[in-house]
């Protein structure tokens, strides 16, 4: 094992190094890499789950990307009737569109307005509306937007370059295991004449977490 | 307030609200271990053998140092452990054995396919 960081700095630094340091450059498998193995086949060996099932979520898992989330985001700008259903219930609205949802867990749709910018977080750990985004960026399970999305929302949005108005309203909203949320994000002004597609194609992951505004600009930008 | 009391207030999980620093944009992609620990997650989950709120729990039951400490899926993985423990579908002795046995194998597969590459 190599030598932890200290508390929250270490969790920065997940994923990078600590990893390869543990997997090394032999491809030794780590400590926990290990472990995982062991308990999947121990569950496996005792028929409590089937021996394709991690694979086959694991195709699942590959398949959920922000494009899903986007596609629903611009169905709902060119079709007022979507919309609405969307906002009522947005995993029925989802299914709708072809999105299963692997999980029981239930999805609340935050359309942006004039008057109310909205922003998702889950400080609790880091639920996520993974069936129509797939999985979270990390910095959204760590701690410094964990912790400060609820107390100064405002600081925090413009450290990812968005400045919302006084006069607009932010709320935002903190995910549980059973229900999760999506940020419905404005749709740009001059796009009159874009067609769904086209309009998809704005609608990057972190419109739908609410960080940034969708925008001409923005749209492609890395995800 | 004491340091105690602070830790009573707050398990590690509770982290909403609390002063941190600035947010970095980082991501990284999953290794592929940390990505089938996350569809054993959901496998679990669909079985209901471990739900996603037993899983939370079983996170902040680590405890602060090992949450400081271990990262994301190294805590899920230790959480399910543990959970399955309590349950009583594993002992730790059974998890050893296995541990030991998927490491000896990955050795012996390694020490094989070595051996066809080293040199006469």
């Amino acid at each position: 094992m190599n030598p932890p960081n200290q508390g929250h700095d270490r969790d920065h630094a997940h994923g990078h190094d600590h990893l390869h340091a543990e997997t090394g450059l032999s491809g030794r498998p780590g400590y926990y890499d290990i472990m995982e193995t062991a308990v999947r086949e121990l569950l496996v060996e005792r028929q409590l789950i089937g021996p394709d099932e991690i694979r086959r979520q694991i195709e699942l898992l590959d398949s959920r990307t922000p494009a899903l989330g986007a596609k629903v985001v611009a169905r709902a700008w060119v079709d007022p009737a979507f919309r609405a259903r969307l906002l009522a219930d947005g995993r029925k609205a989802c299914e709708e569109l072809g999105i299963s949802f692997y999980d029981d867990t239930q999805l609340i749709v935050l359309e942006n307005t004039d008057k109310v910018h909205n922003l998702i977080v889950c400080t609790l750990c880091s639920c996520y509306p993974r069936p129509v985004l797939g999985l979270p960026p990390d910095w959204y399970k760590l701690k410094p937007y964990r912790s400060r999305a609820v107390s100064e929302p405002r600081a925090v949005l413009a450290e990812f370059g968005t400045i919302i108005p006084d006069d607009v309203e932010i709320r935002v909203s903190d995910s549980t295991a059973m229900v999760r949320y999506l940020v419905l994000p404005k749709r740009p002004e001059g796009t009159e004449d874009y067609s769904e597609e086209q309009l998809a194609a704005l609608v990057t992951r972190d419109t739908m977490i609410g960080v940034v505004p969708a925008s001409v600009e923005q749209g492609k930008a890395p995800q | 307030m004491t340091q105690t009391e602070n830790l009573v207030k707050r398990l590690p999980n509770d982290i909403g609200g609390l002063p941190a620093e600035p947010i970095r944009r980082v991501d990284h992609e999953l290794e592929p271990w940390e990505k089938r620990c996350h569809a054993l997650a959901d496998v679990l989950d669909y079985h209901k053998i471990i739900n996603t709120e037993e899983k939370r729990c079983g996170v902040e039951a680590l405890g602060a140092e090992m949450v400081g400490k271990l990262n994301y899926y190294e805590r899920w993985i230790v959480a399910f452990a543990n959970i399955l423990f309590r349950k009583g579908i594993l002992t730790p002795d059974t998890l050893a054995r296995k541990m030991a046995e998927v490491e000896a194998r990955w050795t012996a597969g390694n020490q094989s396919e070595s051996g066809d590459i080293t040199p006469s």
